[in-house]
């Protein structure tokens, strides 16, 4: 198997009757959904291969339809989730450049693009007469980064990459055509579509939700389509926990895996889902757009509970220090299969060394292996030729309970380079002063390390996906 | 609380190992344990911020012991 749809059309011949995919609207067979993909690629057929698709659809049988199809023309399928801001949408489709843009009915007059715009629906083909010839390098997806840490920018996916990465999450995660899979998560992004390969890798069933489900209907959908994995971010399972505690095990009872991303989860967050789940276990994984699943955590004991696991198979990570040597403790590089090529339109960026992508992530293996996340080389602050760690800071900071949320950055200092500078949400009624913070972290921190300037703030700005831009801060202060 | 103690509460906030029975209006800067660039910041921050006061850059450099502080707080306020 060597391109997506390999996996794909070998399970619709194997179980063309199955369920391949349930929504609250309705469900589709694995025959009916290449059917579906079918009469997209027909629908292409005009446009040559290689070229750029945009799917600007929520979570739907036809999202996934016009997914499939686009990758059976040979063309590149951009997908971007229908909730994003009317202003990054018009950013990715100046910069993508695609040929058509391919969105749900309600929709289609916000997309503002010189590009050709259709309304998909849900007509079939039963045959795609005009087959393309399709390679394992060929670009099948293009995401773009969720911009934490710098502006988005383009990541093209190739077919090469996705059944790698698609067969190690089957194989460490041990999916079976026996699962039904709840998938409350955008395929635009790498964490749901990865999930969905993987369903579509081994023929099981997926319950697909929109984003935006509230908790009551996820946990009631997971108990009546009888689940055996679930994926979800950590701010879900730990939102889940805070609302409905020990009951949860009533609707968990039966699920064999609860999947997570590599966003910090709290450590409670994992021992209460050891209790939990009575027959299955919480995994988790580290990787980016741009290397997909490079680690995997599997939680089963005590003491590793901030891990992001081992290697996957077939992945080689080094931690290396700013002067390129292999160090225990320093910058995350990935070697693999999953390692794109290159960004969109701009390969300069990447910066392999030797086919070694430099994450800019900082790491640190223990004595077993087991990799953990320190935070971002480029958040790293200088001052005064110490290096502090915003990430120290903010756990420190966040010990105190009328804190919600707290993100350091490093600002110009005459005297020292860079100083700490604090961005603080309160939480809601809270009457903390700065003095209170700063007496603190003097009690906590080193003298270098305490933040200089305290900024309270409503909130902070966000990504698409809700995760803090980093950089906004920084630059805008 | 007055003045004098609140700008006493301070120097023991940014020198919390300070024994007590150490602090004196008139003691040094180089006389504190710990009285560097950094915790210098730190006590004209947690001064502006309780006396809502904006310390001038020039001349919070002249301070240099808590009866300056005080004096500057109350020049200022």
């Amino acid at each position: 198997m060597s391109v997506i749809l390999d996996f794909f059309d070998n399970v619709v011949d194997r179980f063309p009757n199955k369920t391949a995919v349930i929504t609250n609207e309705r469900e589709c067979t694995y025959q009916q959904l290449a059917e579906l993909s079918n009469f997209t690629a027909t629908l292409l057929s005009e446009y040559q291969q290689r070229k750029v698709v945009s799917i600007v659809m929520d979570n739907t049988i036809e999202s996934i339809g016009a997914y499939l199809g686009t990758l059976r023309a040979g063309c590149i399928a951009h997908l971007l989730s229908q909730n994003m801001s009317k202003e990054s949408l018009t950013e990715q489709l100046i910069s993508a450049e695609p040929v058509l843009v391919l969105c749900a009915q309600d929709i289609i007059d916000r997309i503002e693009t010189k590009s050709k715009k259709m309304h998909f629906d849900s007509r079939t083909i039963a045959h795609y007469e005009n087959e393309r010839k399709i390679v394992p390098d060929d670009v099948a997806y293009l995401i773009y980064t969720s911009g934490t840490t710098s502006e988005p920018k383009g990541v093209g996916v190739s077919h090469a990459n996705a059944v790698f990465t698609t067969k190690n999450i089957v194989s460490v995660l041990e999916y079976s055509e026996e699962d039904r899979d709840v998938l409350p998560l955008p395929l635009s992004h790498s964490f749901g579509l990865g999930c969905m390969h993987a369903s579509f890798y081994v023929g099981s069933t997926l319950i697909l939700h929109k984003n935006t489900i509230n908790s009551f209907e996820l946990l009631e959908s997971i108990k009546r389509h009888g689940a055996t994995t679930f994926a979800a971010v950590p701010a879900t399972l730990t939102k889940l926990l805070d609302e409905y505690g020990s009951k949860m095990e009533r609707y968990f009872s039966d699920l064999r895996l609860v999947i997570t991303n590599s966003t910090a989860i709290p450590e409670n967050t994992v021992k209460s889902f050891r209790k939990i789940l009575k027959k299955g276990r919480l995994a988790t994984y580290y990787g980016l757009t741009e290397a997909s699943r490079s680690t995997f955590m599997k939680f089963n004991s005590d003491g590793k509970e901030s891990s992001v696991g081992i290697p996957a198979p077939g992945v080689q990570i080094k931690l290396v220090d700013q002067e390129g040597n292999e160090v225990d403790d320093g910058e995350i590089w990935i070697k693999g299969l999953n390692v794109i090529k290159g960004y969109w339109k701009d390969s300069s960026v990447m910066n392999p060394v030797e086919g070694w992508l430099k994450t800019g992530d900082l790491g640190r293996f223990d004595d077993e292996g087991y990799l953990y996340l320190k935070g971002r080389t480029d958040d790293i602050i200088n001052v005064a030729g110490e290096k502090v760690n915003p990430q120290h800071v903010e756990r420190i900071v966040k010990l105190l309970a009328d804190i919600e949320e707290a993100v350091a950055v490093g600002v110009k200092h005459e005297t020292f380079g860079q100083v700490v500078k604090l961005f603080v949400k309160k939480t809601a009624g809270s009457h903390i002063t700065k003095s209170d913070i700063i007496i603190h972290c003097i009690k906590n921190l080193e003298r270098y390390k305490i933040p200089v300037n305290i900024e309270f703030v409503d909130d902070f700005p966000r990504t698409e996906y809700g995760k803090i831009k980093r950089f906004m801060l920084t630059s805008h202060r | 609380m007055d003045i004098e103690s609140e700008v006493k509460e301070i120097f023991f906030e940014v020198f919390p190992s300070m024994p007590h029975d150490e602090f004196s209006w008139n003691k040094k800067q180089k006389d504190y344990d710990g009285w560097d660039s950094f915790a210098h910041l730190q006590l004209l921050t947690i001064a502006e911020e309780k006396f809502s006061i904006k310390l001038d850059v020039e001349e919070s450099t002249s301070i240099n012991s808590a009866k300056n502080l005080l004096d500057y707080i109350r020049s200022h306020t």
